[in-house]
Parts: structure tokens; sequence; C-alpha cells
């Protein structure tokens, strides 16, 4: 047999396409399957979240709150339950839990409502705030977390899309490192809508308990003005822009005709054993 | 958000570092490919010619090729939907050929190298490729 040497001219063993244009369609195909999952999901779990009952959302929060479970209340923490109590009576509408809330140490201005019922308020926004209507429109926006049983849904959202994306990346953590960070982007965008609708609740409930609204803006202008960040810049935050925040509760206040009040300013007595506890 | 920042400049520093090198590898594979055609390589043992033979030996030529990051993130995601694992192609392509010049280099003024062989495992987790290429190198009496 006769050899005869050749040349490799078109190298089959090579797709022509170009990884880029490969990269891309695969990256446009996972983001289309996602979305179509996320709306699912939460289509699904705002159908279910409104149904779980006070009992199984006490269980959740067992598993959620575990290290807030028989915690010892602070001072510190008994000062803000006394404004707490008289918001959580003002509203007989409320899931019926025990309402609990927590100081905790973290720079962020930030509150949280964990399930059943325990509210956490950073040492961060602690230091921002000045008056107790001010807290109070803080911790009322909490609760209407609660009534509208937002953490639930968020919570149940963000379960399922993390095990989705363990299942379909089978734990390899490099398509984690992909998918995770624009899940949470989503996620937040989603909770600005609620985040609003929490703000409403609080201000009637603050109108409610204290019988005018004074202060329940105070916090979102101290934001606006601490935070010149661009308006953009708010579609990866927890939480929306703040002047559209005051713009909306301005627009309920004079839609509602909520009278202006005056805000007291209890919290002298708080601030300095608030220092003194922190200082450590 | 901070995250994802990280993971695009890690992936456009993948895609354009590892298509240069890429390129560079490829131009250097055609030329000497070019080069060594003259040396006939088969994976055939009845190819000799009726000629007395001074000596035959084991040659063997290796090559580790290591995959880049844009290469590996895309190679993840077209794990998740299936099909064509087209950007892994070049990866195994270069290092095969790569191997198989090797061998042919160790076979300097090799008459023909028979029976060659090409085997292909992982290395490194499963970051790199490692493409080994064998025959038997055959010399003529002159």
């Amino acid at each position: 047999m006769k050899y005869t040497p050749q040349e490799i001219e078109n190298n089959v063993n090579v797709s022509p396409q170009s990884p880029l244009r490969t990269f891309s369609i695969a990256l446009a195909k996972i983001a289309a399957l996602l979305f179509i999952i996320y709306l699912v999901i939460g289509l699904l779990v705002d159908i279910i979240a409104p149904r779980i009952s006070i009992e199984t959302e006490k269980k959740i929060g067992a598993l959620a709150g575990a290290d807030l479970k028989g915690k010892k209340q602070t001072e510190q923490d008994l000062r803000l339950q006394a404004i707490l109590d008289p918001l959580v009576q003002g509203d007989p509408a409320l899931p019926g839990f025990n309402y609990k809330v927590y100081v905790q140490e973290n720079d962020q201005v930030n509150a949280l409502a964990l399930p059943a019922g325990n509210i956490v308020v950073f040492s961060g926004l602690l230091k921002e705030v000045r008056s107790e209507n001010e807290m109070a429109m803080i911790l009322a926006h909490e609760l209407g977390h609660f009534r509208h049983r937002d953490h639930l849904r968020g919570m149940g959202r963000q379960l399922i899309l993390l095990l989705l994306v363990t299942f379909f990346s089978g734990g390899d953590t490099t398509s984690q490192r992909v998918i995770m960070p624009s899940i949470t982007t989503m996620q937040m965008r989603f909770s600005q809508r609620q985040e609003k609708a929490a703000d409403q609740f609080g201000l009637d409930l603050l109108n409610k308990t204290y019988g005018h609204v004074a202060g329940a803006t105070d916090f979102f202008v101290k934001m606006s003005k601490k935070n010149d960040w661009p308006k953009f810049m708010y579609f990866f935050s927890t939480h929306p822009y703040p002047g559209s925040r005051i713009q909306a509760l301005t627009e309920r206040i004079q839609e509602q005709g909520y009278v202006a009040g005056k805000a007291e300013p209890l919290w002298g007595a708080l601030i300095p054993s608030y220092a003194a506890g922190f200082s450590k | 958000m901070g995250d994802l920042i990280q993971l695009a400049v890690l992936v456009a520093i993948g895609y354009f570092v590892g298509s240069r090198i890429e390129k560079k590898h490829y131009r250097s594979i055609k030329e000497r490919e070019k080069k060594l055609l003259c040396c006939p390589v088969v994976t055939g043992d009845d190819f000799l010619e009726d000629k007395p033979i001074r000596v035959t030996r084991l040659v063997s030529g290796s090559a580790v090729i290591s995959t880049d990051y844009f290469k590996m993130i895309a190679g993840n995601l077209l794990n998740l939907i299936g099909g064509e694992v087209s950007v892994f192609e070049s990866l195994l392509d270069r290092a095969r050929r790569e191997a198989v010049l090797r061998m042919k280099e160790e076979a300097t003024k090799a008459d023909i190298i028979l029976n060659l062989r090409i085997e292909t495992s992982t290395i490194a987790g499963r970051n790199s490729v490692e493409a080994l290429a064998y025959g038997t190198a055959v010399y003529y009496e002159k």
C-alpha cells in the first residue's frame, strides 16, 4: 500500500461556530428557562402563601428564627416592644403571633420581619432614628409584611429557587455562581412592590394608633439625603428608591386626609442606654 | 452583584487570553505539521516496504492543554441544557495534534511510524486534557 502524506485543510473536528456565539445561545436558553420557572414558582407561592395557616407559620418560624427562640429581650428591645405593642393592638386583622422585637448589632440601616412575628432591628437603623413616631412607622411597616405574609412568599421563592439551582447544577458551584446572583437580583426587584404595600399599611396603622402621621416620611427623607445613589441603582436594591416611597406616602396622606401632627421625642430616654449598650 | 462582575471579568479575560493562545498554538501546529509531513504516520501495521529493517522502537508524544475560564463557564452552561459541547472541541483537537507532533519530533528521521494510537484523559479535575500519542517508529537499513 502506498502512503500519501496530506495536509489537514478543513478541520472537521472543530465546529466552525464561534465559541462566543455558542456561549450566548446557551446563556439565553438558560435565562429563558429560569425565567419561566421563576414565574411559575412565583405564581404557585403567591397562591400557597396566603393559605398557610398561622400554626404552620409558627412551625416554620421556629425553624427560621431558631436563634431568636426563647431569647430574652434586653432593656433596649423592651423599649422598642413598648412602641410595637400598641401598633399590634391597633390592627385586629394581623395574624395572631406573639410579636417580639429584637435589636441586633449590624451596621446596615435595615429591619427584618422574620416568620412567626419576630422583628429584628439593626443597630445601624437605630442610630438614624430620632423620634418615637419615626420608629413606630418602621415597626408598622414590618407589621405590614406580616399582614401581607410577604416573608413567607419571599422565603418560599428563595427556598424553591435555591433547591432548583442546586438540582439543575448537580451541586456544581461554578454554575451556581452564574445563576445565584441573577436570581437574587430578580428576587429583590419583586420585593420592592411588597415594600411599597407595607409602607401603605404602616402609614394607615400609624395614623390609627397615634391619630396623626407625624414621622411617617422622616426616615425615608433621611435615607434619600444619605444615599445619593442614582435612581437606576435601586434596581439592585431590596428597597425602593426613597424618593418614590416619600412621594407614594405623601400622596396617600393627602388622599386619606391624615393629620400631620407632632412627633414625640420620646426617644431621648432610649438613646443614652442604647449608646451604653453598644459602646462595649 | 460583586460576584457577578468578578465572574464577568474572569470570563472576559478567559476569552481574550484563551483565544489568543489558541490562535498562536494553531499557527505553530500547522507550521510544524507542514514541516513534518515527510514522515508518514499510519494506524495500521501493513505499510512496510520490502526493505531490511535496521531498528524499530516505541515513540510517544504527550501534550496537556488546559481549558480557560470562558470555556469552563460555557461548558458548564452547555452541561445544563445539553447538546454539543463545541467549546471543548478545539481543546481536544489541539491536544491530539500536538501529541502526534511531539511523537513525530521524537522519531526524527524514522521512515514510517506504524500503529499510531491516541489516548486522552482529564487532568487536574476536569480543567485540563492530556492526549498521548504513541506508535512504532521503523528505520530501514540505508
